[in-house]
């Protein structure tokens, strides 16, 4: 499904250069549960936001789906990703202004289904991520599990094919942070792709692959089951 | 989609409430500013624009040199109308105008004085005042025809119809109502309740054939493809072919599309000035109010923009693009700016009654008018995009990546556009603070102009009936019954100038001496009724000095220029009459307050006499005085009201205008300040959001809250002096130009400039150190904890 080669990617300031990918050659089959793991600093979060199509590669291939998108405008960037790839973040970044219901709803707006449709697909994943009795709370009303279990369902409810999860439990205790990796599990057992940035070395266990990295590059990769 | 958008931008406006009512209302006051300001310039430039044939009327204007100086005014020979009329084949056809005067109208037992116009018979042929009864063209035929608007008619006869009807015109002559006019609309020059013809004028012996008597307003009409520079150049000769003492006399048409706004003269042309000034200096400060209002809602709303960046953020990452999120932002902004419109309008609701009596007019909102909802929505869009531009592209522009990521960081608190903004809003305040004190010491300083006599407890009637018949019975009862202490008869209000002139004959007089004198008349006892003072000879007294019917009294400004080493007893010849001197009074203000005195010979007994004057007897009450006065006069004018005048009120109105002006700029540097200091609010917001971290490393390492407030408002203080220093001059020349008009002025002093400077800074440091001590007093863990 992901097949990137020789990737590089170069932050510049005026004074300093910091290569944050190291041609990085790597690949992800479809159906396939992927930590991605290292120090701070090591290019995963910036590896992610390419994976995701939110930023642009400075060199080398990606193929996403057999297609080479590596060299995409944002426009395009921007249709691919919203059909394909769910995103879920360390700090939820859910939507103050909005419901919870309203906040997985939103993807499927700018898609353009038309409202019944919507509110179908919408109640599906909250009953999935067991959080319909909350449907009409705003985010500020809720705890940080279920505060991400909401935003896992944002980002599943467009049925993607990929989700790129960073830090999923970071911000979440124990309890929490199993709950949620349990969630993940499970949509990866339905046929969802997962990668997954973590320094938790108890939530890498629950994916079939570790890629760990080091100044840009995989140095080991650990393969679980 | 537009469904997410509303409620976004709903539940965004409740939630910041202080935000929102600071973005609305600003916003609504610039609007409601604007609309009011736009509705009076509407008024302005809409005046006498419905005529159907206003491209082709003209009034006629003579220009003639006076004391070295081509002058320009609008009476005219009253022979002129028909003589354009027969010598030039241009012209269609030419209206004579008088002076609206009053008359008494009598039905019955019912009388009412009312003020109307004598009219050529083909007014309402060349004038588009719609006729509801009776035809344009044969109205006016009859000597004996009157004309009533539908509001006199309705007074005069209530629900019967007046057509036909009889009225008694000044107890003289009896007039058939031939027609009914529709009311006039307030925009037109005209101000008449009725119209009767020039031939009753004829009748009564007040028309000739007099080519130096400029006594009435000549319209023409021209044919429709007739040129005005043609008529011009014959019009530029037509005075010396009738009148051969006048070789150099010329005569203009000024076309009707100028009259209200133009109409101003220097020196023989016109100089660009008059109430246009007015209308393009008040589009100026609308643009300028409404241009500010817009720019601090942009700031505002870019000073939130952290709050929304995560929303741009996620929107970006499940998939919206750049242009929807722009359509989303404008929306918003058109959102405000629709719910600023609605209270906008409400406000200018609330204010129009106010603002009508300021500016003396009757300015409304006509909500049945497809205009003012076409315009009113275009106004809402327009604000709306103007304003929400700029924070719209600003904030799709987002990084998600950065923002979602919390490496999201703002450029410099305070960025150059916005300094810019903030030194432009505070330019505009201070010279409208300074405008303002500088308008009301003049104004302080006119009134507070010694006016020569005494105000108090003096009255003036007009003569009318019987009053000038029965004038030695009247005064003799309102002083032995004890209202008055002292009454005169004088030709015109002692506020007034009725007639002045050149070319009298004295001993020793220079023969190029052009001086323009006031003539003004009493019979005697003027001295004592308006307390002037003497300071050669004596007042008239007919019972001593029965010559005195001829005597004269000169002010000191008409013996400077008579150069008399002793003026009693001297001759001067006006109108036909030798005068002779009997006194010289200090002079007193009989015009304007913002003039010089004039040169002014007071006539005797002998002359003409129009008012009389009648000072009360202090020892009783005001009202006592009016209700003797009013019984007496009753007794001998039966048929007229008591219309008596207070001088003092009448004094006072000289300074309407100014007082006027004063006001305005006051309102409009109100709300000027109102305005920035709401921008200048969010500026100071914008800044203690971007600074939290600054802030809170400053206060861990020991600074403290007086120290970092200071800190603070530093930067906006330095931009208030900016402005003051690009304010004062301008102001004071924009004042300089102001006061040039008024010969009798203050001087511009230098600490009204301090005065303003303080004040503009003192409210900058009111407005921003709210936000700098709160950002300062904030605890700074929580502001460090955010990294």
């Amino acid at each position: 499904m992901i097949k990137i080669t020789e990737l590089e990617k170069v932050y510049r300031t005026e004074e300093v250069e910091t290569v944050a990918l190291n041609k990085l050659s790597i690949e992800v089959k479809e159906g396939e549960f992927v930590a991605v793991m290292g120090p701070s600093g090591c290019g995963k979060s910036t590896l992610l936001n390419i994976l995701g199509l939110l930023d642009d590669p400075d060199a080398g291939s990606f193929v996403f789906n057999g297609i080479e998108v590596a060299k995409f405008n944002e426009r395009k960037r921007a249709d691919l990703r919203k059909h394909n790839i769910g995103f879920v973040f360390q700090s939820f970044n859910l939507i103050d202004e909005l419901t919870v219901f309203e906040n997985v709803e939103l993807p499927l707006i700018y898609t353009g289904m038309k409202a019944p449709e919507r509110k179908k697909r919408v109640e599906e994943v909250l009953d999935k991520v067991q959080i319909m009795h909350r449907r009409n709370h705003y985010p500020q009303q809720l705890s940080g599990g279920q505060q991400q279990r909401v935003a896992v369902a944002r980002a599943v409810v467009n049925k993607p094919k990929l989700i790129l999860a960073d830090e999923p439990t970071g911000n979440l205790d124990s309890h929490n942070g199993n709950e949620v990796m349990e969630l993940l599990t499970e949509l990866n057992e339905q046929g969802t792709t997962i990668v997954m940035v973590t320094h938790s070395e108890h939530d890498s266990r629950y994916s079939h692959r570790i890629i760990r990295m080091l100044d840009g590059q995989s140095v080991t990769e650990n393969i679980l089951i | 989609m537009i469904k997410n958008y509303l409620k976004i931008a709903f539940r965004n406006l409740l939630r910041n409430k202080g935000f929102s009512i600071i973005n609305i209302a600003g916003l609504a006051v610039g609007m409601a500013s604007a609309i009011l300001i736009l509705l009076w310039i509407q008024s302005e430039v809409s005046y006498d624009q419905f005529h159907e044939k206003k491209d082709c009327i003209y009034e006629a204007w003579n220009r003639a040199e006076f004391s070295g100086e081509l002058q320009c005014w609008n009476t005219t020979p009253k022979v002129l109308a028909r003589t354009l009329e027969r010598d030039m084949p241009e012209v269609e056809q030419a209206v004579r105008v008088d002076w609206a005067n009053s008359h008494l109208f009598s039905i019955g037992e019912k009388r009412l004085t009312v003020n109307g116009s004598t009219v050529d018979s083909n007014f309402l042929q060349v004038f588009s005042f719609p006729l509801l009864k009776g035809n344009a063209t044969t109205v006016l035929k009859d000597m004996h025809s009157v004309v009533l608007t539908e509001t006199l008619a309705k007074k005069l006869y209530g629900s019967e119809d007046p057509m036909g009807k009889i009225i008694k015109i000044d107890n003289k002559e009896n007039f058939t109502v031939t027609g009914i006019l529709k009311d006039l609309p307030l925009n037109t020059r005209f101000n008449f309740e009725y119209l009767l013809p020039w031939s009753y004028k004829r009748f009564l012996g007040d028309d000739d054939e007099y080519w130096g008597n400029n006594s009435t307003r000549t319209y023409v009409l021209l044919k429709p493809n007739a040129s005005e520079a043609s008529v011009n150049a014959k019009m530029k000769v037509l005075k010396p072919k009738y009148e051969k003492d006048e070789p150099k006399w010329e005569m203009f048409i000024y076309p009707m599309s100028k009259w209200r706004l133009y109409s101003s003269f220097s020196n023989g042309k016109e100089d660009g000035g008059g109430r246009i000034v007015f209308v393009k200096l008040f589009g100026i400060i609308a643009a300028f109010i409404l241009l500010i209002a817009c720019i601090n809602f942009m700031n505002l709303s870019t000073a939130r923009s952290e709050k929304r960046a995560k929303e741009v953020g996620i929107r970006k990452v499940v998939g919206a693009k750049k242009g929807s999120l722009i359509g989303q932002f404008i929306g918003e902004s058109i959102l405000i700016s629709f719910l600023a419109g609605i209270l906008a309008v409400i406000l200018v609701q609330l204010s129009l009654p106010p603002f009508n009596s300021l500016t003396d007019k009757q300015l409304s909102i006509d909500f049945g008018s497809i205009y003012f909802w076409l315009s009113g929505i275009g106004f809402v869009i327009f604000t709306g995009v103007l304003a929400g531009s700029y924070p719209a592209f600003f904030l799709s522009s987002f990084k998600p990546v950065k923002v979602l990521k919390g490496t999201f960081k703002k450029a410099n608190a305070l960025v150059t556009p916005r300094k810019v903004l903030v030194v432009l809003q505070f330019t505009f305040a201070i010279i409208l603070i300074i405008c303002t004190i500088i308008v009301k010491q003049q104004i302080d300083y006119a009134q507070n102009r010694e006016t020569g006599y005494n105000k108090n407890n003096l009255i003036y009637h007009l003569f009318t009936g019987d009053i000038e018949k029965n004038y030695p019975l009247i005064k003799n009862e309102l002083l032995s019954s004890g209202v008055a202490t002292s009454v005169t008869k004088t030709s015109a209000p002692l506020t007034q100038s009725w007639s002045d002139g050149w070319g009298q004959e004295w001993e020793g007089k220079d023969p190029n001496d052009k001086t323009d004198f006031f003539r003004y008349n009493e019979d005697e006892g003027l001295g004592a009724t308006a307390g002037l003072t003497f300071v050669q000879g004596r007042d008239f007294d007919l019972k001593k000095f029965p010559t005195d019917s001829t005597g004269m009294i000169i002010n000191e400004s008409a013996l400077k220029v008579m150069k008399f080493k002793d003026p009693i007893g001297k001759i001067v010849k006006d109108n036909g009459t030798e005068w002779h001197i009997v006194g010289v009074i200090k002079d007193f203000i009989l015009t304007s307050p913002y003039e010089p005195t004039k040169p002014m010979l007071i006539a005797g007994a002998k002359a003409w006499f129009q008012t009389m004057l009648v000072k009360f007897n202090s020892k009783n009450s005001t009202a006592q005085n009016l209700n003797k006065a009013e019984a007496i006069f009753k007794k001998y004018n039966t048929e007229y009201p008591f219309e008596y005048k207070f001088v003092d009120d009448e004094y006072a109105q000289k300074f309407d205008n100014e007082q006027r002006q004063g006001t305005l700029a006051t309102l409009f540097a109100g709300l000027t300040i109102f305005i920035s200091c709401l921008g200048l609010f969010g500026l100071a917001t914008y800044m203690a959001e971007n600074r939290i971290k600054e802030i809170g490393v400053r206060k861990v390492l020991g600074a403290s809250v007086a120290g970092l407030a200071t800190l603070l408002s530093k930067d906006f203080l330095k931009l208030v002096i900016v402005s003051f220093a690009i304010a004062a001059p301008i102001a004071w020349w924009l004042m300089n130009a102001w006061l040039i008009d008024y010969k009798y002025r203050i001087t511009i002093e230098w600490w009204v400039f301090a005065i303003a400077g303080l004040l503009s800074l003192l409210i900058a440091i009111i407005t921003v150190s709210f936000q700098a001590i709160k950002a300062a007093v904030a605890n700074p863990v929580k502001s460090l904890r955010t990294e």
